[in-house]
């Protein structure tokens, strides 16, 4: 029982990281970014030059944020900008980007599976059963970032201006606060979480030119379920990833993989609002 | 009705072009033909292979795009319904072995496993409320379920390896080539003919605005769904032949990745073009074939950029391009041919039966009693009472906010209200969607002017009458019958001689005319109007004022009017009633209310 609790849980935290960077973009620009996977790609190719490099695998995670934001805000410069007004189009454009990120990191290296060194390996002892300490580690950053999220968006005047934007972005832009820049920062800011949840996920999943895809679907349902609250949000993973550990528990990884996707789409069905509460 | 004598309207007399877009269709199809059954001779084995799967894929890109590019369904899950007509196919033989009935059989099994899921589908994407988005994630999933569903066949469905070594139809890829290639152009020339007949119309009317059709009676999630059947169909039966052709089928044609693979395709050659997609998708499917083997992954990145630059900075594609380009080309070397609108006519419509007033139910023609609108804890409507008959002119005035427009809504669409009943010629709406509302008798005319931009005026009117004359669904029917009232209001305001003209260059007063001429070809008998005066000129104003008090006259309707402008209230109202912060503080004749020291200091802002 233990041990399938401390899967919920730290499956959650999981979870989590990798949809708050989708979330915030779908929050305050209202659109789906669908480069989001790729982002997660690079990311965990970040993790793999620290390793080749010979640094410190924790050195990895900074780097993918550089990398990540970087291209975030190119992305966001170049093609994004120009498809406010188109939401679909918007999705379609973004999954070309994921492309173009997915094919240029095979042309650097190639198809195959690379690896980068964990940052800590091992297990230690939870209520007596043995336990990876990577994952409670993830489960403690998690917090962390929700708690620095939120805060950030308190707590601080840009935070204020994305709160306002995400609200009513009109009234914002007559109020005087530049829409354009708020969007811009949260566009690099949400890349660059993808691509620092992609380096942190290495030690958990291999790492190839694909590697972003199905992490992007479940991020996506999240968020779609979420609708543009952090805290919805860690009910949501809470929930659905609880359900996911649960069903690949006792009924099979194959229906583990769908359950996700399926519950997200019945309770959107019921409750189009999903789990925000406004 | 001083125009009864006159049924037809429109530029019957004038000649018809030169050669008509069907026969230039069929010549079309017909070369394409020719080429089809000419191809083989000319062309190396490779490429005739390559091109038998591209021809298969161009099939089913044709599907997504009368799902896009014309119904606006962004769809990722076209992929399933392939897999699903692939699968059977390769499950049929692969355990039954070959025989001309058994692959028959797997063509309907296919199609009807896939029609079943489509079925499915629909249910859970199009309904009342659903936004466009909630849709495209159901078409996400879908392929989704589906990939986990073969991975979780094991030896059965063959798992991540899929089905290969079994027996198929012996055909040569030469014949493979011929049926594939006349099937595509079959399918292609009747997409095309449903595409730009009058029903087909319709899904570009859904797709720039669904809630206007459905405030026209039609039930659009029915619409969709059925299209959307037709095209799952359409993907299996393209598996079908898939499976037959290349005798293998692995998972990753059930994907997401082959999903948006059509979606790339379809927006490269163009969203809701049909030739688009088709060509684009025969052209970079033989192109990577060709070009993957040397190049793979500068290949694929080149489609990428091409893609999201054609998504930015042309969103509807490459042919389109193409076209305009052989348009210049023409007019430079003068052999420019005028640009040829099909005419259209507009006829008197013979009284349908469904809508007329008998003389049985000659009560209210509306009755509101109790009728409450509460969002959360504020209350916007409460204890709203009245009646209104027909041939009354009702006018509801008050102040901004005072909630007008949210009693409109609450007659037009049953789920609206939180409490109280309202009824159309003695009709209880109960909790009926708009659809529904419209088919006991209601129309509404919304405050901003709210037509199909990219229809014409004739073709606006023709899916205003769509729910009373069945559309035809292979031609251009060039006819439209419109009832008195309606026909009044385009020939009184002009209308008559646009009706060629696209609806989003009308004058914002025109638009106005049209909506409400919209509006009145439901055959309504309870007609609400938003500030139909709003923004337009002082004489529009009198002319739309002088055929509301006609019809409500004539046509015996009942008109309950939004209105600002007291003046006008004042000139054609028989009856006023005042709300303020949702209540109704006044009922009663215009001289009353005109004359009220309450609704003077309601408009003043200060009473209660």
């Amino acid at each position: 029982m233990v041990p399938v609790l401390l899967d919920l849980i730290t499956t959650a935290a999981i979870l989590y990281i990798v949809s708050s960077g989708l979330l915030l973009v779908f929050g305050v620009m209202k659109l789906i970014n669908f480069a989001h996977g790729g982002l997660m790609t690079l990311g965990g190719y970040a993790a793999v030059i620290a390793t080749a490099m010979g640094l410190n695998p924790w050195i990895g995670i900074p780097l993918a944020a550089i990398f990540g934001g970087i291209v975030g805000l190119g992305m966001e410069r170049v093609v994004v900008r120009s498809l406010y007004n188109r939401p679909l189009d918007a999705i379609l454009a973004t999954w070309g980007l994921s492309i173009i990120i997915g094919q240029i990191i095979t042309l650097v290296f190639d198809r195959g599976v690379h690896f980068a060194e964990p940052p800590i390996r091992g297990v230690i002892s939870v209520l007596g059963e043995p336990y990876s300490t990577y994952r409670l580690i993830l489960t403690a950053l998690a917090l962390l970032l929700g708690l620095g999220l939120t805060a950030a968006l308190r707590g601080t005047s840009l935070g204020l201006s994305t709160r306002a934007v995400i609200m009513n972005e009109d009234l914002a832009r007559g109020l005087g606060i530049n829409s354009g820049l708020v969007r811009s920062i949260t566009f690099t800011l949400g890349s660059g979480l993808a691509a620092v949840a992609g380096a942190l996920i290495t030690p958990l999943s291999s790492v190839d030119p694909n590697m972003g895809v199905a992490w992007l679907i479940s991020a996506f349902m999240l968020v779609l379920v979420s609708g543009s609250s952090l805290f919805s949000l860690a009910v949501a993973s809470v929930v659905l990833g609880g359900a996911q550990v649960v069903v690949s528990n006792y009924f099979g990884s194959v229906l583990g993989g769908m359950t996700i996707a399926v519950l997200a789409a019945v309770i959107l069905r019921i409750r189009p609002q999903g789990f925000s509460y406004e | 009705m001083s125009n009864a004598n006159v049924n037809e309207l429109g530029s019957s007399s004038l000649q018809r072009p030169q050669v008509r877009p069907l026969t230039r269709m069929m010549i079309v199809a017909s070369i394409a033909l020719i080429g089809v059954g000419a191809a083989p001779f000319f062309m190396d084995a490779y490429s005739v292979n390559v091109l038998v799967r591209s021809m298969i894929y161009a099939a089913i890109a044709l599907s997504v795009d009368i799902l896009w590019g014309y119904l606006g369904v962004l769809t990722f899950g076209q992929s399933a319904f392939f897999a699903v007509g692939a699968y059977a196919t390769a499950l049929v033989f692969t355990y039954g072995g070959f025989s001309a009935e058994y692959a028959f059989a797997a063509l309907l099994i296919g199609i009807a496993v896939a029609v079943a899921l489509a079925g499915l589908v629909a249910f859970l994407a199009f309904w009342h409320g659903a936004s466009a988005l909630y849709a495209s994630v159901i078409t996400l999933v879908l392929p989704i379920i589906v990939t986990q569903l073969l991975f979780s066949g094991g030896t059965y469905t063959g798992s991540s390896s899929g089905l290969t070594g079994f027996d198929t139809i012996p055909l040569s890829s030469e014949a493979w080539f011929w049926a594939v290639g006349v099937w595509l152009v079959v399918l292609t020339t009747v997409a095309w003919m449903y595409t730009r007949s009058d029903a087909g119309r319709l899904l570009t009317a859904i797709r720039e605005n669904e809630q206007r059709c459905k405030y026209l009676g039609l039930n659009t999630s029915n619409i969709k769904a059925v299209i959307f059947l037709i095209c799952a169909a359409i993907g299996a039966i393209a598996g079908w032949m898939y499976a037959n052709y290349t005798m293998v089928v692995a998972p990753e044609i059930a994907g997401f990745t082959f999903g948006t693979e059509l979606l790339i395709w379809v927006a490269l050659g163009g969203r809701g073009t049909l030739f688009g997609p088709v060509i684009g998708t025969i052209i970079i499917d033989y192109a990577s074939a060709h070009l993957q083997g040397d190049f793979p992954f500068v290949w694929k990145l080149a489609i990428g950029i091409v893609f999201v630059s054609v998504i930015v900075a042309l969103p509807r594609g490459i042919l389109p391009l193409v076209s305009n380009a052989a348009n210049w080309l023409r007019g430079r070397i003068g052999i420019a041919q005028p640009q040829q609108y099909s005419q259209l006519q507009l006829r008197q419509a013979s009284r349908s039966g469904r809508n007329i007033i008998g003389v049985e139910s000659r009560g209210p023609a509306l009755v509101v009693s109790g009728v409450e609108k509460r969002f959360g804890s504020l209350e916007v409507l409460s204890g709203i009472d009245f009646e209104a008959t027909y041939g009354e002119i009702v006018s509801l005035v008050g102040p901004n906010g005072a909630g007008k427009t949210t009693l409109m809504t609450c007659i037009a669409d049953g789920s609206k209200r939180s409490g109280g009943t309202i009824s159309i010629a003695g009709h209880d709406i109960a909790h009926r969607p708009p659809e529904e509302c419209v088919r006991l008798g209601v129309g509404r005319k919304f405050q901003m002017a709210n037509v199909f931009d990219s229809l014409t005026v004739g073709e606006c009117l023709q899916i205003a009458r769509a729910r009373l004359d069945p559309l035809s669904k292979w031609q251009k029917s060039g006819v439209c019958n419109l009832p008195p009232s309606a026909m009044h209001v385009v020939r009184a305001t002009g209308l008559h001689s646009d009706l060629n003209v696209p609806a989003q260059v009308l004058s914002h007063g025109k638009k106005q005319a049209l909506e409400l001429a919209m509006v009145l070809a439901l055959e309504p008998k309870v007609v609400l109007l938003d500030e139909p005066t709003a923004g337009l000129t002082k004489a529009e104003r009198t002319l739309i004022g002088t055929i509301l008090t006609e019809l409500a006259r004539t046509e015996q309707l009942c008109i309950l009017l939004v209105e600002h402008d007291l003046d006008f209230v004042r000139e054609i109202s028989s009856r006023v009633i005042v709300l303020h912060q949702g209540r109704i503080v006044l009922n009663g004749s215009v001289d009353e209310v005109v004359n009220s020291e309450l609704v003077k200091s309601v408009y003043a802002g200060s009473g209660h």
